[in-house]
């Protein structure tokens, strides 16, 4: 009596078997968007605003959350609730069909590529599921939350056995590697890269499980990405389908600068931050015409004299709106902009810290003068608008030169306020190096109704829905790293 | 009823009129015969007469039976001679002739059920009238609790009988038309979180389909016992529809219905006119202030001075308090059925159209049904019966109205306007660029008017039902029956987001083409014989092969080329997904009658089921039912005053399956659009409420290993009729518990899944039903009959995931508050964050804000109600008749976000004190120390009455409510009146539905304005405003 029913029970409009390729591919893209409004929401209206990159002036209780340091759960927990489903689990699913000798390079490219998204996670929230996480298929509905120490050891072994198994021998994703299009080497000095970051990450921590010492050196043996060659960096087109967008212009123009705007009724009422233009403005940095324009009479104008950035903690919509400093539709806002996932800008920068602190006997100053000199450069990859002359690079870097006598304090400040101004639009990574190092120092807003005591906050919460779901998990990760504020710092943090 | 008739050539003619004895009024369908040849017989007709002609053998002492269900039976002899009589009928005083529909459209003897059934006339749908014929279902039966929904006119209905029984299944009935299942599915569920694209309209559901002019009766088969012959989806209850049918008459019997009705909004909320448009006591100064104070009402005082409003002009600063009236038009709705019928012996039709014509409140919202029906009964020959039934539907609905989030609402603005603003200068809401015109800060908060002027929200469907049975009688007591029925829907759905919208400048586009199908075929061999003299025994065994069959072709896009074309050629960036959906169920099934003396009568029935939605290895299911009727008022002599006494009680199990195909295992889906730079995407599989390109965003573990769910009810009964019969009394306690239920829980999604498809649910209803009826007062030209109903559901969650608790069902825009199934607690329950109060009872503050601090996560209340009543009162004086229906449903809860904004913008009365002189709160802070602060209005008392919406429980009210629901008042003019153009009747009635609310503790809103369908109940958002109605209706008989 149930003739034919195990034939019609097959979704015709789906495949019954994964093919990894295809799956890495939307990997990269989701990684970088896990959802619609997944940069927006997270990267812009929070990270973003909290760093001083941007500023909103919509209220406190809306996009303006961020901005003025407010719970909104349904944007902080956005990315929690997206990130697993759309591309974690995506990368879990390459891990378990990737089991042909054959595959040994694929999946060590995915589990890269898995610290890399696992970090940013983790670096949001503190603790959050790892060990247990995207095992929904195994029945693990409801995974435990890891320290976030224990989750910082095991990205770091991960990255290590990763690299250490690559083969050349063997094939690789090839073209749906939009990365490297399978370049092993590449890919090696990628993963050593992000065991940079990973373990920078952790300056403040001294013994436990994770000397940073250690896995900086083991990175720098290795090999991180000095070069522009090797920075990793996805491609995007001007569509047709929005995927083919870069998501950073596809959310920016999209839920802000919206093209009928002409700088006059940005959706959200976004603007460049005072702190940030004011910066650009007095270094004479020759990006400001490339990340920045103010609308004048209809036209986007980059001249650097009328540049403005609006106060963070503005709550309503200047009379003189239209005067403030924007993203420039000719580099940021191109939907076929490229998207800089790790380059030689932050290596040289973390590479500077590096020998600042003794960890290597390479020359800060020159690590310094290098991640200037290639965050300068990165935005020529923006097209024409982005290019700037070498003469101009040249003298920026020799105007702004690391103070290597200086104390330890001024010298950090100078390698993460060039950090935060080399990382623009990778909001989550700036601000996560903003936690690790207090620099620039910023001042905070202290608007009405905030719950920080006017302090810029120093995670997001959980998603709310957790507590409801996952409560005993949710509340032992609670209980362990501290109340679930914005100002609870994590564990890396603190 | 069968009509045999036989003629023979040389005959005398006996013809008459039966009626009721009570009241006069002509009997249709009576069955006449000669008590002394078998097969002689007729049956009356549309005007109660009959004509028989008596074969010439039995001319010489001819005696009549007159049968009719519900009436005694009666034998009348003919005097040698005559050849006319009238011949009146008494109402059955023990109603044991009364036959009922039931499962399968078994007609049985009423007094031999085991459970409960109610029938209600068709005739009371068709005068008063709804839309939905599933919302007029309110306060009519116990334990059917319908609600109707905030979605405006042609949205889907809501019935649920005897609770809920699944955890994440359809909690709806069965719809069942001439006993074979029709597809109720609803076009779209709308979410009641944050919907940013912006077209989140109710489009309606299955049984919105069928005219009330063609039911004649609806039968309520409440539970498990009653419905066990229908499988799996009827372990909801069972909604039997018994299309009209022509009856033999000379010529052709004419029936018109018209009904023009009336409807304005039923609440109006009472907002504070105090304090005008502003911000933290200030009026707005410039353009800009004006606009971020656009739905703030935390200015000044009003004093009628000339203020800036939101688009630069400068009005007077008075109170607007006509803002729901000068926005929403009286919307009318035109309804005309035209049916025609008529038949011979042996072939009888009815053919009848149907327009329904509906202009809704929302300005320039529309929807049209056209129905056309077609029924026949024919008997081919003796032992050969056919009959079919079709219908065919043209609808069209053009801009339904959104509902709950704010992005194309049109029901936002209206509501939380700032309260010094004309709601008609937003008109027409865009300006000479054809872009919106901002009147707040947030984009996503729709200018009204340009929604109303340039959204588009149509669809337009067609749809056909028909079913086709052929009856063979093998010997007398023997026939084979075979059926089909085939529901077939097509659907076209525009919605545009246009050019200009704030918050999409570019615009959205969604085409979806669904056509689905739903085909069951069934045969069956039936058996009714007697067992010795004291025994009877029917049997039936048959089998059902059921198909469903779904097939949609999703498009959906962002930005337009060109600004204000709206087609699929111009969009930038589109993307095609097919859904093709197919799940079928076979089943074999039989039952057994037994009766004894009509004194005891004893069913049982079996189904086996097997479901193609599950693996081979779990995918059949067998279940039982039993049951017994004993009738005490037979068997053992009994007070006088009590006519007919009966006992009753049944166990039934019935087995389900999930109802989503392909769960089983992951799959993987390439996404569609070419990929990136040349290299193909795929990603798994998402839920296939794709509304996106790149899918829903939300995943669902797969799970091999489900089995059927099965569902337990026992229940138990007692009927009585007392004095004369001018008394009844129906009594119904039952115990419904759903095991291994198939839930979809929500799981944390760093699982890697949003959702999991677990067979692990357990939930538990119990309730009593209560029917009483009475005639207090029966006289030749009054008579007044009562009938009351109530109903108490005990719903309990009893079991969820080994380790989980709590199940998510939904959660409100910006997570202000959810829906949970949690253990040991209501279906249902509204969660939500309440003030935080130490251990003494003192309010904790937050020493850096001074807002109130809130608890974590907790229970505010249930958003289903566990009690309903209705009372219906009937008058007849003369011609008039007077009927009108109070209902009212207690005990539940709901979370108004209505309330919430109209308090986050100061709209709300509760959000007064303080703004004169300062609001000064104490209690403690979160270290336990004193607290006190002081806001003050022109600093921080907006942000202190803002906070308020991170507490729940301020917005959680109670739910009850009691309302005068339907009046008709009829005038039936006398016939002769009309005699001259040959009309049989003709009623003028006025009619009014939902005409006032009698008692609600909700403030500014109608408590059952909830504006989904879904299994989650208690939200309440901005949903198109309820309405009362009021008209006339007309019906004529020719």
């Amino acid at each position: 009596c149930d003739k034919g029913f195990e034939k019609m029970n097959v979704n015709p409009n789906a495949a019954e078997n994964p093919n990894i390729d295809l799956l890495f591919t939307q990997s990269l893209l989701k990684g970088q968007l896990p959802y619609d409004r997944g940069y927006f929401y997270t990267s812009y209206l929070h990270c973003g605003t909290y760093i001083q990159h941007f500023s909103i002036a919509k209220e406190i209780g809306g996009a303006g959350a961020g901005d003025k340091y407010a719970v909104n759960d349904f944007y902080q927990s956005f990315y929690f609730r997206y990130i697993y489903t759309n591309a974690v689990t995506t990368l879990g699913e390459i891990l378990m069909a990737a089991t042909s000798a054959d595959d040994v390079n694929k999946l060590a490219a995915t589990r890269i590529w898995k610290v890399l998204l696992m970090q940013r996670i983790t670096d949001l929230y503190g603790d959050v599921p790892y060990s247990e996480a995207i095992r929904g298929r195994s029945k693990l509905f409801l995974p435990k939350y890891d320290t976030q120490e224990d989750i910082y050891a095991d990205m770091l072994k991960e990255l290590e056995a990763a690299i250490k198994s690559f083969d050349a021998t063997k094939p690789t994703f090839g073209s749906a590697d939009l990365l490297f299009k399978g370049n092993i080497a590449q890919w090696k000095k990628f993963g050593y890269s992000l065991m940079l970051r990973v373990a920078m990450r952790t300056t403040k921590k001294t013994g436990g499980k994770v000397i940073a010492k250690d896995w900086v050196q083991k990175a720098i043996e290795g090999g991180v990405i000095t070069g522009a060659a090797d920075n990793a960096i996805l491609r995007y087109s001007n569509g047709p389908q929005t995927y083919n967008n870069n998501p950073v212009a596809f959310e920016l123009v999209g839920q802000d600068y919206v093209s009928t705007s002409k700088g006059a009724a940005n959706t959200e009422w976004g603007k460049y931050s005072k702190t940030f233009i004011d910066f650009l403005k007095s270094h004479n940095d020759p990006r400001l015409g490339v990340v920045s324009v103010v609308w004048n009479a209809g036209n986007p104008d980059t001249s650097a004299a009328i540049q403005k950035g609006m106060p963070n903690g503005t709550d309503v919509r200047l009379p003189d709106f239209v005067t403030y400093s924007e993203p420039n539709p000719a580099t940021i806002l191109q939907y076929n902009a490229p998207l800089m996932i790790l380059t030689s800008a932050e290596t040289n920068l973390l590479l500077s810290e590096a020998a600042l602190r003794g960890w290597s006997s390479g020359d800060k100053a020159q690590y310094y003068r290098e991640g200037v000199t290639a965050a300068l450069r990165n935005w020529a990859q923006f097209g024409a608008a982005g290019v700037i002359p070498q003469e101009k690079i040249s003298q920026y870097v020799s105007d702004n030169a690391l103070d290597a006598g200086g104390s330890f304090e001024t010298q950090m400040n100078q390698i993460h306020t060039q950090f935060w101004v080399a990382l623009l639009l990778d909001e989550q990574e700036a601000y996560a190096n903003w936690r690790r190092t207090g620099y620039p120092q910023l001042t905070p807003v202290n608007y009405n109704g905030n719950v920080t005591n006017g302090t810029i906050p120093r995670r997001f919460p959980y998603s709310q829905a957790e507590q409801g779901i996952n409560g005993v998990n949710y509340k032992a990760a609670v209980d362990r790293q501290g109340p679930d504020l914005l100002t609870t710092r994590i564990w890396w943090d603190k | 009823l069968l009509i045999a008739v036989c003629s023979h050539a040389q005959t005398t003619q006996i013809s008459g009129t039966v009626t009721n004895a009570a009241d006069g009024q002509k009997i249709i369908g009576a069955t006449v015969s000669l008590v002394a040849a078998k097969g002689v017989g007729a049956m009356t007709d549309a005007e109660g007469k009959f004509a028989i002609k008596i074969p010439a053998a039995y001319a010489s002492n001819i005696e009549l039976a007159v049968t009719f269900i519900g009436f005694e039976r009666k034998t009348v002899k003919i005097a040698p001679g005559q050849t006319t009589i009238n011949i009146p009928l008494d109402v059955s005083a023990k109603a044991l002739g009364e036959l009922v529909v039931t499962a399968l459209g078994i007609k049985k003897e009423k007094k031999a059920l085991a459970y409960a059934v109610t029938e209600v006339k068709g005739s009371d749908f068709t005068q008063a009238r709804e839309i939905n014929v599933a919302d007029a279902l309110t306060g009519k039966i116990a334990g059917v609790n319908a609600s109707s929904l905030a979605s405006g006119p042609g949205s889907s209905s809501r019935v649920i009988i005897r609770g809920n029984g699944s955890l994440n299944g359809d909690n709806q009935p069965l719809y069942v038309v001439n006993g074979m299942p029709i597809d109720n599915t609803t076009q779209s569920n709308v979410a009641s979180g944050n919907s940013s694209i912006g077209l989140n309209s109710d489009r309606g559901d299955g049984i919105g389909g069928i005219n009330p002019d063609d039911i004649e009766t609806i039968t309520v088969l409440k539970g498990g016992p009653a419905a066990a012959l229908y499988g799996a989806r009827a372990s909801n209850g069972v909604i039997l529809i018994t299309t009209k049918k022509g009856v033999k008459q000379k010529g052709i019997g004419v029936d018109y219905n018209s009904t023009f009705t009336l409807e304005t909004p039923s609440i109006i909320p009472d907002w504070q006119y105090q304090y005008g448009s502003g911000q933290n006591g200030k009026k707005p100064v410039t353009m800009g202030e004006a606009i971020a104070a656009g739905r703030l009402s935390w200015g000044p005082k009003i004093d009628g001075s000339d203020v800036i409003q939101f688009d630069g002009v400068s009005r007077p600063y008075v109170a607007q308090k006509n803002n729901i009236k000068n926005f929403y038009n009286t919307g009318n709705t035109f309804t005309n059925t035209l049916a025609f019928s008529g038949g011979s012996d042996n072939t009888q039709y009815r053919v009848s159209l149907s327009d329904m014509n509906n202009h809704g409140l929302v300005p320039n919202q529309s929807l049209n049904k056209k129905i056309f029906s077609v029924s026949l009964v024919s008997n081919l020959s003796k032992k050969l019966t056919v009959e079919g039934y079709a219908q065919y539907n043209i609808e069209k609905a053009k801009n339904r109205s959104g509902v709950s989030d704010a992005p194309g609402n049109v029901n936002w603005g209206p509501y939380v306007l700032a309260n010094t603003v004309d709601i008609r200068s937003l008109d027409p809401g865009y300006n000479a660029a054809g872009r919106e015109v901002d009147w707040n800060p947030s984009g996503f908060a729709s200018n009204p008017y340009f929604v109303i002027n340039k959204f588009r929200n149509n669809d337009d469907r067609k749809r056909f039902i028909g079913n086709a049975s052929i009856k063979y009688n093998l010997f007398d007591n023997l026939f084979v029956r075979g059926r089909v029925n085939h529901d077939y829907m097509n659907i076209n759905y525009t919605g545009i987001v246009p050019t200009g919208t704030a918050y999409a400048p570019k615009g959205f586009y969604q085409q979806y083409t669904t056509t689905s199908t739903e085909t069951n075929a069934e045969l069956t061999i039936n058996y009714q014989g007697k067992l010795g003299r004291d025994f009877a025994l029917t049997a039936m065994a048959g089998g059902n092969k059921r198909k469903s069959i779904s097939d949609a072709v999703n498009l959906n896009g962002t930005d337009f080329f060109a600004p204000g074309f709206y087609d699929p050629s111009n969009v930038v960036s589109l993307g095609t997904v097919n859904v093709n959906q197919r799940q079928a169920t076979n089943s074999l099934f039989g039952s057994v009658d037994l009766s004894w003396k009509d004194i005891l009568f004893l069913t049982a029935t079996g189904r086996n089921d097997w479901f193609s939605t599950l693996s081979p290895q779990n995918n059949n299911i067998f279940y039982p039912s039993v049951g017994a009727s004993f009738l005490l008022s037979e068997a053992v002599k009994l007070p006088s005053w009590v006519n007919y006494a009966k006992v009753r009680t049944s166990w039934a199990q019935v087995g389900g399956a999930t109802p989503q195909p392909y769960a089983l295992y992951q799959t993987y889906t390439i996404l569609t659009g070419g990929g990136h730079l040349g290299q193909p995407l795929q990603m798994p599989t998402q839920t296939p409420s794709a509304t996106g390109i790149g899918g829903s965003g939300l995943l669902q573990a797969p799970n091999p290993d489900l089995k059927p769910l099965l569902s337990t009810t026992f229940e138990a009964g007692v009927e009585g009729r007392f004095l004369n019969n001018r008394l009844s009394a129906d009594i119904t306690w039952y115990s419904r518990r759903t095991t291994n239920d198939i839930m979809q829980a929500a799981i944390s999604p760093a699982s890697g899944y949003n959702f999991a498809l677990l067979n692990v649910g357990e939930m538990s209803n119990k309730g009593i039903e209560v029917m009483l009826g009475g005639t207090p007062v029966k006289k030749k030209d009054f008579s007044w009959d009562v009938s009351y109903n109530m109903a108490y559901n005990k719903n309990e969650v009893v079991k969820l995931a080994e380790g989980i608790n709590s199940l998510q069902l939904d959660v409100s825009v910006n997570s202000y508050a959810y829906i949970f199934a949690e253990v040991g607690k209501p279906y249902s329950t509204i969660k939500g964050f309440k003030v935080l109060k130490d251990a003494s009872g003192n309010t904790v503050y937050d020493n850096k804000t001074g807002y109130e601090m809130r608890t974590p996560l907790t229970d505010l209340g249930t958003g289903v109600s566990p009690f309903s009543a209705g009372i219906t009162n009937n008058f007849r004086y003369k011609q008039f008749n007077l009927s009108f229906l109070i209902d009212g449903k207690f005990g539940g809860q709901v979370y108004s976000a209505t309330n919430l904004y109209g308090t986050r913008f100061g709209l709300h009365d509760m959000t007064l004190p303080g703004r004169d002189g300062g609001l000064t709160v104490t209690g403690v802070d979160q270290d336990g120390k004193p607290f006190s602060k002081t806001f003050t209005y022109d600093k921080d008392l907006q942000g202190y009455y803002d906070n308020y919406k991170n507490l729940s429980e301020k917005f959680v009210y109670d739910a009850s409510f009691i309302k005068l629901r339907q009046v008709v008042l009829t005038y039936n003019i006398p016939a002769k009146v009309f005699a001259f153009a040959k009309m049989q009747s003709v009623a003028v009635s006025f009619v009014a539905r939902n005409l006032f609310i009698l008692y609600k503790n909700a403030p500014n809103i109608d408590p059952e304005s909830t504006f989904s369908n879904s299994n989650a109940q208690g939200f309440e958002m901005f949903g198109v405003p309820r309405t009362r109605s009021f008209g006339l209706n007309l019906q004529v008989k020719l």
